[in-house]
């Protein structure tokens, strides 16, 4: 049978539980910087926008190639403005996750 | 003089002959296939060394090693809930090497691995894999309902492609992020210390600049590590709890 613990020992671990907790709750509400926000719109309007256009660039490549039918250019024309709209849905959608961490609350998500 | 800040992005062969030849292309050992071996070896001897001695109250370095697993642990737990767990040796790898291979960038004649798209993106398939097979695996074909929002039938026609477009830039987003932050930081960072030669003792200022820049991308390297974690996590908990949050 392992010798009771100290007094002291047991303090010590209290503190340094009660340490770990303060220091997780202050990291969790700690708010983005502007810059992390302004990358973060950056990069998912863009990619989506790409992704868009390069979706519809690949259909009107799949009709070319495989079917008589001439879609060039309505394929890219309509996938790059649903890209664009699908950039705008995601950087709402991180604006919303933005705003609930700054609230404190958990990303709701 | 070389003073071109894109060469240290440089992948070049460190050997004359191929290591393989898969389908007609060589495939050669690279500086870069190096330093991802070199980060993977750092990872594992500071995970084993730092624990070999199991004590009660741990060492720097036990500790150390320690803060890591419960900071990515409680990452999971917050954002997954328990049967996150599942995911931790996953996650834990990912977080490792990305963050070892920011930190490990930023010692002087390294090559940093996560400053190139093709590592980054590598990696963010491998989430997005992941994310689907875990989604098709728990709910069959209803994972699908990821990509229907609620909305009368009329609007459905327009807002299943917009998000079936959202959900494929995710690999994208996530890749970009992290390599785009650690190219402009480290090309930042070989401008300015081409401008301390060019100035000469001028150059004392643009000095100071570098270890301010460096300080930050220190701050960068962890930052990038954790929210490329963070984001796994997130769209781990997608595939796990679909729709959970109606």
């Amino acid at each position: 049978m392992p010798p009771p613990e100290p007094d002291d020992l047991r303090r010590l671990g209290e503190r340094i539980d009660e340490a770990g907790r303060r220091r997780t709750q202050g990291s969790k509400s700690a708010p983005p910087t502007s810059l992390d926000i302004a990358a973060r719109f950056g990069t998912e309007l863009m990619a989506a926008i790409l992704m868009g256009a390069a979706l519809g660039w690949g259909i009107d490549w799949a009709f070319d190639h495989w079917s008589h039918l001439q879609t060039r250019p309505w394929g890219m024309v309509v996938m790059f403005v649903l890209g664009a709209a699908a950039g705008i849905r995601n950087v709402m959608r991180a604006a919303q996750e933005i705003n609930a961490k700054m609230a404190g609350k958990d990303v709701e998500k | 003089m070389a003073m071109n800040p894109m060469e240290q992005f440089e992948v070049k062969p460190l050997f004359q002959h191929p290591l393989l030849n898969i389908a007609g292309h060589d495939i050669y050992f690279t500086n870069q296939a190096l330093f991802m071996c070199v980060v993977v070896a750092a990872i594992s001897l500071f995970l084993t060394l730092t624990v070999s001695k199991n004590r009660l109250v741990p060492t720097r370095g036990q500790s150390m090693a320690e803060l890591s697993y419960e900071f990515v642990a409680n990452m999971i737990n917050s954002t997954m809930g328990e049967d996150g767990l599942a995911f931790f040796p996953f996650i834990f790898t990912l977080f490792m090497f990305v963050l070892f291979s920011n930190l490990l960038g930023l010692v002087p004649w390294t090559f940093t691995v996560t400053s190139q798209i093709a590592i980054t993106f590598a990696l963010a398939s491998i989430v997005i894999l992941t994310m689907i097979v875990t989604g098709f695996m728990k709910h069959g074909l209803r994972f699908l309902t990821l990509f229907v929002p609620k909305a009368p039938w009329y609007l459905l026609l327009l807002l299943v492609p917009i998000e079936v477009i959202s959900f494929l830039t995710r690999p994208i987003s996530l890749s970009v992020r992290l390599f785009a932050n650690m190219l402009a930081g480290h090309t930042l960072l070989a401008v300015f210390a081409s401008f301390v030669i060019l100035l000469g003792l001028a150059g004392i200022v643009p000095l100071l600049m570098i270890v301010a820049i460096f300080a930050l991308e220190m701050l960068v390297a962890f930052l990038q590590a954790y929210v490329f974690a963070i984001l796994t996590c997130i769209y781990l908990n997608e595939a796990l709890h679909l729709h959970d949050h109606h």
